[in-house]
């Protein structure tokens, strides 16, 4: 278990953020963790929808994490930067 | 005895070049300090600047400039102004203060290394006078507020923000110290005296001091226009070397040097203006849009000095003309957001009026920046003040020190632009930002940014108390709150009532 800052990119929201997750958390624990710090504060929220969090890119084209993935698992450095989207 | 006329001996007095017999010339006038172009002695006597001026002329010019602004000034002490002043606009004033007083200073010093060390004596004689010019703005600048830091202690900042590591300031040093501080006679010349103060402050002067005669503060605006007057004259420095290095096929040389300061300056110039414009000055006193400014005053002017001069638009002529109705509307939301880190009180200003004004003159504000606005005043609305205050940071961008930030709502184009240099990860805001790093990573690449800061153990623990704490907030003064006491969602409340 270690704290890891990832950047989230949370779909309209205007800033980078700086997130702190945990290493054993899954990639639907970093989507809500990622959602505390912009839906309600810079983003509306759309309910009845999913977030789903994928690696960011150039095209935006990366296939996105399955929701019981941890994040030890996917090989994630400090300050990876990550999408956060509603599907 | 009668005086010489000046023509007669103006010329002669300003070549001042000698061979030296003690030391050798690179010596004298080493490379890294003087010249790192490598051109000859000669090349650099043909130097000429418009603005000619002896030092006679010049004293006798500035004690008059200095009897009237600090006339004026004796005359704040009495004024009842600033007691009924608009939050918005008090605002404004902290910001410049904090952020320019002893930049002035750091700019003294600049000239002094020109000075000192260009090959031209032209450019010496006259980058002589900008050291006392600049020596004289950080007094007027220093001065003036030091008068309102018993009415406000966030005044303070005008002496102690350069010495502090709060984020803005952080961005602001770190610019100055790589177009100014870090550069040889030339490239300053270039960086300082084209692409800062002839590209984007002289001109900025002028309107700053419109705005503020508009809103009554005729100190302000006498204090400012006395400046102005000085940097028309020592921002001619930068043209001279230019028009030399292309003549002596540098051109790519002075063209680079170029893109790399103007985007650098850009990037703070427009928080540091543009944001006051549009969001800062009451409504009813706002006489054109920080894009009207930039296109009515900047970019013609600039395009058509670049053009006289032989250089070229830089090579994100295209981003640049995007991020002027984008880069400051970001930062109102943030710095507004984060407003507990700044020494000002940001007024969130976003009422129904201004949103009205801000869409006509940014068509699309409302569909893009609105958004973000929306869930601001919806949470105000509901009385739930604390949910706007983020519990995170943004990314810091490893360049220009400021919040990573772009388009939020359905035009959405927020993106990080990272690079891995010696198994250090950087974040940029931008594609110009992360290109000038890697013109010259070895320059760049230990500086911390906050973010790092937090992560790297300088700012330990990296609670929220204990960052502020390191960048002065609570140490100079409160942090920021909202300048207007969210009195401007009232048109909000009203339409909801009607």
């Amino acid at each position: 278990m270690a704290n890891l800052g990832i950047l989230s990119r949370f779909v309209g929201d205007a800033h980078i953020k700086v997130v702190n997750v945990d290493t054993e958390m899954s990639f639907a624990e970093v989507a809500e963790a990622c959602k505390v710090h912009s839906v309600g504060l810079h983003v509306p929220n759309q309910p009845g929808k999913t977030l789903r969090v994928r690696r960011t890119t150039d095209d935006d084209s990366a296939q996105h994490f399955p929701a019981t993935m941890k994040v030890k698992d996917a090989n994630l450095r400090h300050l990876d930067c990550l999408d956060v989207y509603f599907v | 005895m009668a005086l010489l006329d000046r023509s007669e001996w103006y010329g002669l007095a300003r070549e001042t070049n000698w061979t030296p017999r003690y030391v050798a010339e690179n010596e004298l006038f080493p490379a890294d300090l003087s010249d790192p172009y490598g051109l000859p002695m000669k090349a650099w006597e043909a130097f000429d600047e418009p603005y000619k001026v002896s030092y006679r002329e010049y004293v006798k010019v500035q004690r008059e400039k200095d009897a009237n602004a600090y006339s004026v000034k004796a005359a704040l002490s009495r004024s009842k102004f600033y007691d009924s002043a608009d939050e918005g606009y008090l605002s404004l004033l902290k910001l410049h203060y904090g952020a320019v007083s002893l930049t002035e200073y750091q700019a003294c010093q600049a000239q002094g290394r020109m000075s000192r060390f260009s090959k031209a004596p032209g450019m010496r004689n006259t980058s002589t006078f900008g050291m006392m010019d600049e020596m004289r703005h950080t007094q007027l600048q220093l001065f003036f507020p030091h008068e309102l830091v018993t009415r406000d202690r966030q005044f303070d900042w005008a002496h102690e923000a350069t010495h502090t590591k709060n984020w803005a300031v952080l961005g602001g040093r770190h610019c100055m110290d790589d177009i100014m501080m870090t550069r040889d006679a030339i490239t300053t010349s270039i960086m300082l005296s084209f692409a800062f103060e002839t590209g984007l402050t002289n001109l900025q002067m002028v309107g700053l001091a419109a705005d503020s005669e508009a809103i009554g503060d005729f100190t302000f605006s006498n204090m400012i226009t006395s400046i102005q007057s000085d940097e028309a004259r020592h921002a001619q420095l930068g043209t001279p070397s230019i028009e030399i290095l292309i003549k002596n096929g540098k051109k790519a040389e002075a063209q680079k040097a170029l893109d790399i300061s103007f985007w650098r300056v850009w990037r703070l110039f427009a928080i540091l203006t543009g944001i006051p414009m549009d969001y800062y000055i009451p409504l009813e006193k706002r006489h054109m849009s920080f894009k009207e400014f930039m296109h009515e005053w900047v970019i013609k002017q600039f395009v058509r000095q670049l053009n006289d001069i032989g250089l070229e638009k830089p090579w994100y002529w295209d981003m640049f003309l995007d991020d002027i109705e984008n880069h400051h509307h970001c930062q109102q939301g943030g710095i507004w957001s984060w407003r507990p880190t700044v020494w000002w009180n940001p007024p969130g200003a976003v009422g129904p009026k201004e949103r009205e004004w801000l869409e006509k003159k940014y068509p699309g504000w409302n569909d893009s920046y609105g958004r973000y606005w929306d869930v601001i005043i919806g949470n105000l609305l509901d009385g739930h003040e604390e949910k706007t205050h983020p519990n995170c940071i943004p990314v810091i961008c490893n360049m220009c020190q400021i919040p990573v930030s772009n388009r939020p709502g359905p035009k959405w184009k927020a993106r990080v632009y990272q690079l891995d240099y010696k198994e250090k990860r950087y974040n940029f805001c931008t594609p110009v930002c992360k290109w000038i790093f890697e013109q010259e990573p070895e320059r760049y690449k230990d500086f911390e940014t906050i973010v790092d800061r937090m992560y790297s153990g300088v700012i330990d623990p990296p609670t929220l108390p204990n960052v502020l704490t390191y960048m002065g907030i609570g140490v100079v003064s409160n942090g920021g709150r909202d300048g207007y006491d969210y009195s401007w969602i009232n048109g909000y409340r009203k339409q909801a009532a009607e």
